[in-house]
């Protein structure tokens, strides 16, 4: 078959459309879904941000109340609080950077999608490293207000569980980034080539 | 068009471009899904977004080009997605499918057609896509970002093989 064939076998398709569409499930489902944002970036940064101020205020709550808190228990209340802060600054910075996105070509939405990707891998990277004051500070301070060596094991593996799920979380933000980036090398790669 | 529009002007553009486009959609619905529950999934998806666009449309381009445009984007992301059926944490009676098959009669080498486009990568999808729906090189470029050269190239490739796949069907009487 030539070309000038295949054409004539997809202009065939005019003649009838394949489907007929139920308007009424239509009309509802654009009702539902019009005021919804769907977007991981933004459900992820949004938790984060709250667990964490949170966390860092009951801590400090805690610690105040409760006046055999030690140096550690204060470090921890503080780390954990600027995390918070820090996700916080950081979800605003990216919302200032979406604005900058008016390319609707395919290249500029790849670009678009490819930086939240890059922008998750980074957030979820630093969440991880950020475990590690957060396991110490904790650790150090449970075992210096006096706590058993079990509860300090049973907290220890529990961080241990929570360091291997967001090791596995940022190594699907790792894999996602990796998919634009080879449909981006795609579609631009043969200029290059030429 | 204006981004202060209202929601009565945004749904009755909205119905319009649904009414003169809808085969639009449906081939690139086909093209980019398999299955009925993906191409639901996948038509849902797309005039979601659609409906969204109607507001940044600036009548730089035509709106077919700039609903194709919006199509092919979101099928390539739906592709790429991870967790695919999302509309199905709705209410109960918002599941019903969006979809019916309408055709009597199944043209098989229009299938075998959607077939092979289907095997294409996500790019190359596109881009037959377009090709076959008529648009020029400088509109495929401006809907792909890329240059015109780039997207002669990528056709002349997509045709050679589109070609030799035909004449590879031609000997089992398709």
């Amino acid at each position: 078959m030539e070309f000038d064939e295949l054409q004539k076998i997809w202009d065939s398709q005019t003649k009838e459309p394949l489907w007929v569409i139920n308007e009424e499930a239509l009309n509802r489902h654009i009702l539902a879904q019009k005021s919804q944002v769907h977007h991981i970036t933004n459900k992820s940064e949004l938790v984060l941000t709250y667990v964490y101020i949170v966390a860092g205020f009951s801590l400090f709550g805690v610690n105040i109340v409760n006046n055999s808190a030690n140096l550690f228990m204060y470090l921890l209340a503080g780390w954990t609080l600027a995390t918070g802060l820090y996700s916080l600054i950081s979800r605003i910075q990216r919302l200032k950077r979406e604005h900058e996105f008016i390319d609707r070509s395919m290249l500029g939405e790849l670009k678009h999608a490819l930086s939240i990707a890059t922008y998750q891998v980074r957030l979820s990277r630093l969440m991880r490293w950020n475990m590690l004051p957060i396991i110490t500070f904790c650790l150090i301070g449970v075992w210096e207000s006096g706590k058993s060596v079990w509860q300090v094991l049973g907290l220890l593996l529990l961080f241990g569980a929570a360091y291997f799920v967001s090791g596995w979380e940022h190594s699907i933000y790792k894999g996602k980034k990796r998919e634009l980036e080879k449909l981006q090398k795609k579609l631009q790669e043969e200029v290059v080539t030429q | 068009m204006s981004g202060s529009m209202s929601e009565l002007e945004q749904n009755l553009i909205f119905n319009k471009w649904l009414a003169q486009h809808k085969a639009l959609l449906f081939k690139v619905v086909r093209s980019y899904a398999r299955t009925s529950m993906d191409q639901d999934d996948l038509f849902q998806e797309i005039i979601i977004q659609v409906w969204h666009s109607i507001p940044s449309f600036r009548q730089e381009s035509s709106n077919t080009t700039w609903i194709y445009r919006i199509a092919l984007n979101t099928a390539i992301k739906w592709v790429n997605k991870e967790r695919k059926h999302t509309h199905t944490n709705q209410p109960l009676e918002h599941l019903q499918p969006i979809l019916f098959e309408s055709v009597s009669q199944i043209d098989e080498r229009l299938t075998w057609l959607y077939e092979e486009i289907y095997k294409l990568d996500e790019i190359d999808k596109s881009l037959s896509l377009l090709l076959l729906d008529g648009f020029s090189y400088k509109e495929m470029a401006t809907i792909l970002g890329i240059s015109e050269s780039n997207v002669g190239v990528k056709i002349n490739r997509i045709k050679k093989q589109l070609i030799t796949k035909s004449k590879q069907q031609d000997y089992h009487g398709i």
